[in-house]
């Protein structure tokens, strides 16, 4: 990774996949900013809403919805991951890389798995650098 | 409703190319219902242009703006001051719309962003089927409500063609055969004697076949 690329994250999340009193596992690392948005369920994260994180400046967005059949609303998690698959194609069309996007099912309060989520996305980003439209 | 689909992004780029002032004006009426030109879709256009500009390079200032109905002249001009400010305007509504703009600002550009694709209706959640093609002469009492015209391939209006299997149309096994529904329902209001009715040829001076048509309702005229 480029010693100098410090990738910008946000995170948009169920607040029943992942609870805010665990954004806390990333505070002390260095090697990433990270944003987090909030959602009452991930049925909420709308096209829009993403791509607006990459006009902000985010390198890359990551989507956090909590594991098939055990959304709240039955089937928020289903819906979020349709929009994400369909802003990945859109972000191919822009030309900065739909990879930059990613959804992840994730249980409440399995930590590892936020951090392993985190870690990967920072791979691919060292990967596909700078957001080139930030 | 009219069905439209947005163009591809690369497409959109294209046509706007020229201009470094746009606006992109949605219609909350058909295109609102069919994802393809109302606020929502406006915003995500605009969000994506700006993020496809930028990454080229080019500098380009977008403004968004929807009204009700783009197809009629007095929702139109609500738009009048932001189309003032715009270099060209990427009308997202249906063709109708497009022209009514044109009509309206005779100086400013105003450019398609969707496709406008038919008359139809939303069968399921994301799911939109064509029923109508405005022929000009509908005869949906005949036929159950059903449009053998618009919905049967061969568009035969003594049907069935003897080709539908499982009630399926033979050109395309996805679809249902517009005959087979119109004799389900046609036995299911107890209107069989229908189908001895012979059909003549149809007169298609009333489609679009016989011209661009008018309707003019002279109670509605000062």
């Amino acid at each position: 990774m480029n010693k100098k690329f410090i990738p910008k994250i946000t995170v948009f999340h169920c607040i029943n996949a992942f609870t805010e009193n665990t954004h806390s596992i990333f505070v002390g690392r260095n090697d990433f900013e990270v944003k987090f948005i909030k959602l009452p369920c991930s049925s909420m994260v709308k096209d829009i809403f993403l791509l607006r994180a990459f006009e902000a400046g985010a390198d890359g967005v990551v989507v956090l919805v909590c594991p098939e059949g055990q959304c709240r609303y039955v089937e928020g998690n289903i819906r979020a991951k349709k929009r994400v698959a369909w802003v990945k194609n859109l972000l191919d069309d822009i030309g900065i890389d739909g990879g930059r996007l990613s959804l992840s099912n994730i249980a409440a309060g399995d930590t590892a798995a936020a951090t392993q989520i985190i870690d990967n996305a920072l791979k691919n980003l060292a990967e596909l650098g700078q957001n080139p439209a930030a | 409703m009219i069905v439209a689909e947005q163009k591809p992004l690369s497409e959109i780029k294209e046509i706007i190319a020229p201009y470094k002032k746009i606006l992109i004006l949605g219609c909350g009426t058909c295109v609102k219902t069919c994802f393809a030109g109302g606020e929502d879709e406006v915003a995500v256009l605009a969000s994506a242009l700006r993020l496809a500009c930028k990454k080229d390079g080019k500098k380009i200032e977008i403004e968004e703006l929807t009204i009700e109905r783009q197809c009629e002249d007095e929702f139109i001009r609500e738009s009048a001051p932001a189309v003032s400010r715009s270099e060209g305007v990427l009308s997202l509504a249906c063709g109708a719309g497009v022209q009514a703009l044109a009509r309206r600002f005779a100086r400013t550009p105003v450019l398609p962003g969707v496709n406008t694709t038919f008359i139809g209706v939303l069968e399921k959640q994301g799911v939109f089927t064509e029923e109508c093609s405005g022929c000009g002469n509908c005869r949906l009492d005949i036929f159950g409500g059903i449009c053998p015209v618009t919905r049967c391939a061969k568009k035969l209006l003594n049907g069935p063609c003897g080709g539908s299997q499982n009630g399926k149309c033979e050109i395309n096994p996805e679809t249902d055969c517009a005959w087979q529904l119109i004799i389900d329902r046609l036995k299911a209001l107890g209107q069989m004697d229908n189908l001895r009715k012979y059909i003549p040829p149809k007169n298609w001076s009333t489609s679009l076949s016989g011209g661009p048509r008018k309707l003019v309702r002279e109670d509605h005229m000062i």
